[in-house]
């Protein structure tokens, strides 16, 4: 069996004050709340402010995800809530798509309409809570679009709302796809970070490294990733958006894998505190304080859960939520005992939630900020895995920065390679999984959790049929005159910010697959990606002020 | 280790599944293996997958499934049928529940090989299935 990190640092039985040699408090660690952050951001850790504990929602229609979001805050989802896009609307396409009508609401919540939004959060308050809706990049823009809509039909106060909505284009190429092209993802992503950010909109932008290491990079590698995803995204919202870096700082969040490894999860979280204040202040010449502390947000690893006596992931998902706790997180949604078979049912979300109290209420690790600092092996490993974060780093800066280094193939090169590795890994017993090649028990031995299914009515066609018929049942001439709009914006290139003429095309419920398509259009491809629908609308006939 | 030398395959992500990490490693497997292995990717209708099988004129698909999207490896193995194809068989990987498995083999899905499944469970499985239609 390896011992070693994920990354290939091999670890020595024993660490002492020799492995920290030269190691300073003050410089390497600070006090919680001080530079360079590697102990977290509240002098007081989670007394001042509890980590916000979630669940991913999202099957069936919106209103069968409306059930389970109120379930969840019945079963202890405190903070905020999560909702993940069906892979139909991940890449805007409406659920009566003909491709999408075959998956619409299966494997995620079906949102490519100010309808489904609303129905969505029907008695669920925008305010007191973090609202994040994510999936893919190529929804950003639409997402924030709705959370304006609905709150100004509810007649919030939108500088009371909170959450994020937007989500980077680089997960495209970490194993997780959708299909719109990468220049009009950014282009859009940019649009709406740089329209929050003007209009004060306290919604942020989820740079995920999770997607890197659920589909196989290490901890190293998702430490470069990060900080070159942050700063390709920083640099292109100051240089070609003219804002300021310290209003820019506020937008993204970074949303981290913690798997089994449990020192070298805790570790890497630590490094990236102190990795993201050295760039900021040194790189980013940040002037505000806040603007060093990266948001870092913890999902536990979907990947870890194992299909085989999916018990045993009530285990590691505690494991990993004790890693999350110990590390230092702003939220924390945990994968499920099921994740490995179908989407949460009720009894997997309720474990899962349950861990997060268990460890929040029970363990007493919320009681004290970085209880593991000072440790010499802790310590070190957080030196190594920046080290070698580093390195990852610079050769992205090398090839140019994320947007090169994704087009020249380095993101998926080293992802393939090392997916490829710790298959071997697994497959050749150098890494051991109980229950997959560890302790492996015959078929019938293996015991069946509830698998949860999508309810009759909320099939992918009863969805489809719903979205069609209310399609027709819309005001078509406001429709029209906005799309028409939404086209001649979408021509002035691409740093003309777009977010303006999408919320007016939100509003009167243009959907996510009729604004995209329009843009698509303006900017010369076909409206529909896979060129099975044509454009319903005159566009360019009637022009809206 | 080229126990698959003269075995063609798709690998392939069905309808909109966007997951490609399952995919990508099992065609390494399957190449390491002596296999040839026709990568198709994402965003593949059933339609497509069907036709690029033919006119590839491959032994096995390979659909890797981590999208719930289970009706349409239904139709694929359908629509292989009605092409007469029906020779072409169809095997899957994935997080796909149990009780799916059940059913996707009873409608006519060769095997089903769920996350975990090691090189020599996938490899051997699809050699021994070559060999056993050389012999017949």
């Amino acid at each position: 069996m390896k011992r070693e990190t994920d990354y290939g640092y091999v670890i020595k039985p024993v660490y002492t004050a020799k492995d920290i040699e030269g190691f300073d408090y003050q410089s390497d660690l600070g006090d919680p709340g001080a530079f360079p952050y590697t102990r977290g951001y509240h002098p007081e850790g989670y007394r001042s402010r509890m980590w916000t504990q979630r669940m991913t929602a999202g099957l069936g229609s919106s209103s069968d995800a409306n059930k389970v979001l109120k379930k969840y805050r019945e079963m202890g989802q405190r903070g905020g809530m999560q909702v993940i896009h069906d892979r139909v609307s991940c890449s805007n396409l409406d659920s009566d798509h003909p491709l999408g009508r075959r998956e619409a609401g299966i494997l995620g919540w079906p949102g490519s309409s100010l309808l489904e939004f609303e129905e969505l959060m029907e008695g669920i308050p925008l305010t007191g809570q973090s609202i994040t809706l994510l999936g893919s990049c190529a929804p950003s823009p639409m997402r924030l679009a709705w959370v304006i809509a609905l709150a100004e039909k509810r007649g919030d106060d939108l500088s009371k709302i909170h959450g994020s909505v937007m989500e980077s284009p680089f997960e495209n190429y970490m194993g997780q796809t959708d299909i719109q092209p990468l220049e009009l993802n950014l282009k859009l992503f940019l649009d709406a970070c740089e329209y929050v950010i003007r209009h004060k909109i306290r919604m942020r932008a989820a740079i995920i490294s999770q997607h890197f290491q659920e589909s196989g990079g290490n901890n190293a590698q998702a430490l470069g990733v990060v900080l070159s995803m942050l700063k390709e995204v920083c640099t292109r919202l100051v240089d070609e958006r003219g804002l300021d870096f310290d209003d820019v700082a506020a937008v993204p969040y970074e949303l981290v894998t913690v798997g089994t490894r449990f020192f070298e999860e805790i570790a890497k979280v630590r490094a990236l505190r102190r990795m993201w204040a050295r760039m900021a202040r040194e790189h980013f010449k940040a002037r505000k304080e806040k603007s060093c502390q990266l948001l870092i947000a913890v999902h536990t690893s979907g990947r870890t859960m194992t299909y085989q006596q999916p018990l045993n992931n009530i285990a590691r998902s505690a494991i990993q939520t004790l890693a999350g706790a110990i590390a230092g997180c702003t939220a924390l949604d945990n994968a499920t005992l099921d994740n490995a078979h179908a989407e949460p049912s009720p009894l997997a979300a309720r474990m899962s939630l349950n861990t997060q109290h268990i460890v929040a209420s029970e363990t007493g690790v919320a009681d004290v900020v970085d209880p593991l600092a000072g440790s010499y092996f802790i310590e070190h490993l957080t030196n190594k895995v920046e080290e070698e974060g580093y390195k990852v780093l610079a050769k992205i800066d090398a090839l140019g920065g994320m947007i090169a280094a994704v087009k020249k193939g380095f993101i998926t090169d080293m992802l393939r390679d090392e997916a490829n590795k710790k298959f071997r890994e697994i497959d050749g017993k150098e890494r051991l999984i109980v229950g997959v090649n560890h302790l492996v028990i015959p078929e019938e031995e293996e015991f069946r959790v509830p698998i949860q299914e999508v309810h009759p009515d909320s099939d992918a066609e009863s969805i489809a049929h719903r979205t069609e018929t209310w399609k027709k049942a819309r005001d078509q001439q406001a429709i029209s005159d906005r799309l028409a709009f939404l086209y001649a914006e979408a021509q002035k290139g691409d740093r003309h910010n777009l977010m303006p003429a999408i919320i007016e095309a939100v509003k009167v419920y243009a959907t996510s697959g009729e604004i995209s398509g329009v843009i698509r259009l303006a900017r010369g491809l076909s409206y529909d990606p896979f060129k099975m629908i044509e454009c319903p609308f005159p566009l360019g006939v009637r022009r809206a002020a | 280790m080229n126990e698959g030398q003269g075995i063609k395959i798709i690998v392939s992500m069905i309808g909109l599944d966007g997951h490609t990490t399952g995919g990508e490693v099992v065609s390494m497997i399957l190449r390491d293996a002596g296999m040839e292995v026709v990568y198709l990717g994402c965003n593949q209708t059933p339609e497509a997958i069907v036709q690029a099988a033919i006119q590839e004129d491959v032994d096995f698909i390979g659909i890797s499934s981590h999208a719930s999207n289970y009706d349409q490896i239904e139709l694929l193995v359908r629509l292989l049928g009605e092409s007469n194809a029906a020779g072409i068989q169809v095997i899957c990987g994935g997080n796909i529940p149990h009780d799916r498995t059940l059913d996707l083999k009873a409608k006519g899905v060769a095997e089903v090989f769920p996350p975990g499944s090691s090189r020599e469970a996938i490899v051997g499985y699809i050699v021994g299935q070559v060999r056993a239609r050389t012999a017949a």
